[in-house]
C-alpha cells in the first residue's frame, strides 16, 4: 500500500506528515514520505496538500 | 503538559471547531483550548469537505414542525422533541453564518438554493460546494485565538461522578502526558466508526472517519454520564469495497438503483433499508445505474464526487475500469457503526447540549440528536458554546483530585512498560474484536447471540495485556481498542434490553420480531453503575413537545 513519491519534486517539507489525519506518514532516511502504519483511510489529504504535488496515494490492496 | 482553561473542547472536527469559534465570539476573554487527535486543518469526518448540509429549514418553504414530523418517522417515535426542534429552528441562521464565511451553497436559475428531498416530508437537504470547509473552520479557530493542542488523544475525563473538570491524555507521537483542567468540558469527538468489520477485511476501510473509535462514548460512560440509542446498530449501502458515499449526489440527479434481476428498486426518499433488503433477500448484487443520464449531468456528478468528501473515488473507478456513462456501480453493505449524526447513538443531551454530568456538554456525532448530520454538529457546537460561556461566568476551577491524575499517568506508563514484549499486534487484536462484534453484536440479533459477545468481553479485556506496544502511536491504538470494547458492551446491553424489533433491520431481533409500540416507545438509557461498575440499563420516557 505504497505512497508513490516523485523524488525529484519532493522537498522533504513534511507537510504530508503534519496533515495526515491518521498520523501514519513519516519521512524515511532519504527524507521522503512513506506510510509507517497500515491505517490509511485514503482520504487524499497528503496528495491534496502537498505543495509540490509530489505524491500519489494508492488505495490499499484489500479495497482497490 | 499542564493546562488550565475556562473551556476545553475535546475534538476539533465540525462540532468542536464551531464550539470554539462561537465561545470566543460570545466572550473573547474566555480561554478556550481544543485538544485534537489529528491536526486541526484536516481532521474529523469533513477533512476533505462535505457536499451537503442535510437539514436546513428555509423560512417560507419548510418549517421546523415539518422537520419534526420527518424526524418522528425516521426515529419511529424514539425522539425527544426539544433538541431536534432547536436544531431545525437554528438551521437557517447556521446556513447564513457559513455563507458569511465563504462556504458556497449553489442556487438555481430562480436564485433559490438547490435543495433535495431525502426526508419523509420536505426538502431539507441543501447542496453545499465546499471541498475546503475544514480549512476554513480551522482558520477561523486560529483567528479567534483558541489554543490548539494537536495529535493528542484523551484517555480519561477528570470527573468525580457528578461534575466534569477537564481531561487527561497523551501526545500520540512524543507520549507527553497532557492534563487540562477546565471549568467546562465539551465533548465533540465523534461516534464509533470502527465497530463491526468492513466486508473488505481492511480495518480502516470504514464509511465514517476511522479516527473516531467511540472515544467520546467511552469517556462519557466511564465518567458517569448517561448514553442512549446504542441498540441502533446502523449500516449503509455504499460503493462496494470502498465504502464511500455517493447516493445523494447520484440519486437526486436521476440515477436509479437496480437489482440483479434488472428491476428498479423503489427508494422512497432514498431509504437505504430498501436497498439493504434486496441484498439480504438474495436479489443482489445491486447497482447504481446512470447510463441514461445526459453527459452534462454525469460531468456534474463526477465533479462533485471527485473533488469533495471522498475524492479517492476517481482513482477507484479508473482502476476498476468503470465509466459512469456505461458501467454500473456496485453497492455493498458497509460495516455497522454507532453514530449520533447518521444514526441515533450518543450521549444524552438536552436542548442546551448539557449532558447528565455537570460541566460536561456534548455536540456532534458523539451526542444523541438523531440524524442530526452536519447541521446538528454545527448548531449544537454553537449551542454548547453559548451555554458553556454562561456556565463559566464567575466560576473558579474546581479542585481536582491529584491522585486521579497520577493514577492515569501511571496506568499509561505501565502499559508501555508491560506490553513492550507482547505477542499480539494491535492490528490483530482489533481485527478479532471487530470480527467478534460482526459475529454477535449486529443484526439479526437474539438473546443467545448477544450474550455470546458478553462471554468474549472479559476475555478480550484480560488478553489486552498480551498486546505488543512499541511506541505511542500503538499505545493510542490500544486505548482505542478499549473504546471499541466499551461501545460494544454498551450496544449489546441496549440490544438485549429492547425486547422488540425496531428500525427495520437495524434492531431486528429474531426472538422478538415484532415492533411493540405499547411497551417500547421509550429510550434505553445506559450508565455505569457506581458500586458495581457494570452497565445499568434504564427505561426512560420520551420527552414530547410541540403538538405531539
Amino acid at each position: 500500500m505504497p505512497l508513490i513519491v516523485d523524488v525529484d519534486l519532493c522537498t522533504s517539507c513534511g507537510e504530508c506528515v503534519e496533515r495526515c489525519p491518521m498520523d501514519i506518514i513519516r519521512l524515511n532516511n532519504d527524507g521522503h514520505p512513506y506510510k509507517k502504519y497500515d491505517e490509511c483511510w485514503y482520504c487524499g489529504v497528503c496528495e491534496e496538500d502537498c505543495p509540490e504535488k509530489a505524491l500519489v496515494l494508492d488505495i490499499p490492496f484489500l479495497v482497490k | 503538559m499542564n493546562l488550565e482553561t475556562d473551556i476545553l473542547v475535546i475534538g476539533g472536527g465540525s462540532a468542536g471547531c464551531m464550539a470554539a469559534i462561537v465561545a470566543k465570539e460570545q466572550n473573547p476573554d474566555v480561554s478556550v483550548v481544543i485538544i485534537e487527535k489529528g491536526e486541526i486543518s484536516r481532521s474529523g469526518s469533513i477533512a476533505m469537505g462535505m457536499d451537503a448540509l442535510n437539514i436546513v429549514v428555509q423560512p417560507g418553504i419548510t418549517s421546523p414542525e415539518l422537520y419534526m414530523k420527518s424526524a418522528l418517522i425516521a426515529t419511529e417515535g424514539i425522539l425527544d422533541y426539544n433538541p431536534s426542534n432547536i436544531m431545525a429552528e437554528r438551521s437557517y441562521s447556521m446556513l447564513k453564518r457559513l455563507e458569511s464565511w465563504g462556504i458556497r451553497f449553489p442556487r438555481d436559475e430562480e436564485n433559490k438554493y438547490i435543495s433535495l428531498q431525502v426526508h419523509a416530508k420536505g426538502n431539507f437537504l441543501l447542496e453545499m460546494d465546499s471541498p475546503d470547509l475544514k480549512l476554513v473552520l480551522a482558520e477561523k479557530v486560529k483567528e479567534a485565538g483558541v489554543r490548539i493542542i494537536n495529535r493528542t488523544i484523551i484517555t480519561k475525563l477528570l470527573a468525580n461522578g457528578e461534575r466534569a473538570n477537564g481531561a487527561m491524555g497523551f501526545n500520540i507521537r512524543s507520549g507527553e502526558f497532557v492534563v487540562c483542567k477546565a471549568k467546562v468540558t465539551i465533548l465533540a469527538n465523534g461516534g464509533c466508526a470502527r465497530f463491526s468489520l468492513p466486508n473488505s477485511g481492511y480495518l480502516y476501510g470504514t464509511f465514517d472517519y476511522p479516527g473516531n473509535a467511540g472515544d467520546g462514548y467511552s469517556l462519557a460512560y466511564q465518567a458517569g454520564a448517561q448514553l442512549t440509542g446504542f441498540e441502533y446498530t446502523q449500516c449503509s449501502p455504499l460503493i462496494k469495497d470502498l465504502n464511500c458515499p455517493l447516493l445523494y449526489i447520484t440519486l437526486t440527479r436521476g440515477a436509479e438503483v437496480v437489482n440483479a434481476l434488472g428491476e428498479t428498486i423503489d427508494l422512497e426518499y432514498v431509504s437505504t433499508q430498501n436497498m439493504l433488503k434486496e441484498l439480504r433477500e438474495g436479489r443482489g448484487p445491486i447497482f447504481i445505474k446512470m447510463n441514461h443520464l445526459p453527459e452534462e449531468r454525469i460531468r456534474e456528478i463526477e465533479r462533485i464526487l471527485f473533488t469533495t468528501e471522498r475524492p479517492i473515488q476517481k482513482k477507484f473507478w479508473e482502476n476498476r475500469g468503470v465509466d459512469f456513462r456505461e458501467g454500473l456501480i456496485e453497492l455493498g453493505e458497509t460495516e455497522y457503526q454507532l453514530c449520533g449524526g447518521h444514526g441515533m447513538t450518543g450521549i444524552v443531551v438536552n436542548e442546551k447540549a448539557e449532558t447528565t454530568l455537570k460541566g460536561l456538554y456534548a455536540a456532534g456525532d458523539v451526542a444523541c440528536v438523531p440524524f442530526q448530520h452536519l447541521t446538528g454538529a454545527f448548531v449544537f457546537g454553537e449551542v454548547a458554546a453559548e451555554e458553556a460561556v454562561k456556565f463559566v461566568n464567575n466560576k473558579e476551577l474546581s479542585e481536582v483530585d491529584q491522585s486521579m491524575i497520577n493514577d492515569e499517568e501511571q496506568r499509561l506508563h505501565n502499559i508501555m512498560d508491560n506490553n513492550k514484549n507482547g505477542s499480539i499486534s494491535v492490528k490483530d487484536f482489533e481485527y478479532k474484536v471487530r470480527r467478534t462484534i460482526s459475529d454477535y453484536a449486529i443484526p439479526p440479533k437474539n438473546d443467545q447471540k448477544l450474550k455470546r459477545f458478553l462471554w468474549w468481553l472479559p476475555r478480550f479485556r484480560e488478553e489486552m495485556k498480551s498486546i505488543r506496544i512499541t511506541d505511542y502511536h500503538e499505545l493510542s491504538k490500544f486505548e482505542e481498542i478499549q473504546f471499541i470494547l466499551d461501545c460494544a458492551e454498551l450496544s449489546v446491553h441496549a440490544s438485549l434490553a429492547r425486547k422488540e424489533s425496531r428500525w427495520g433491520w437495524f434492531h431486528y431481533r429474531t426472538d422478538y420480531p415484532e415492533k411493540d409500540d405499547r411497551n417500547w416507545l421509550k429510550h434505553i438509557v445506559l450508565k455505569k453503575g457506581i458500586k458495581s461498575g457494570e452497565v445499568q440499563t434504564l427505561l426512560v420516557p420520551i420527552k414530547k413537545g410541540g403538538k405531539n
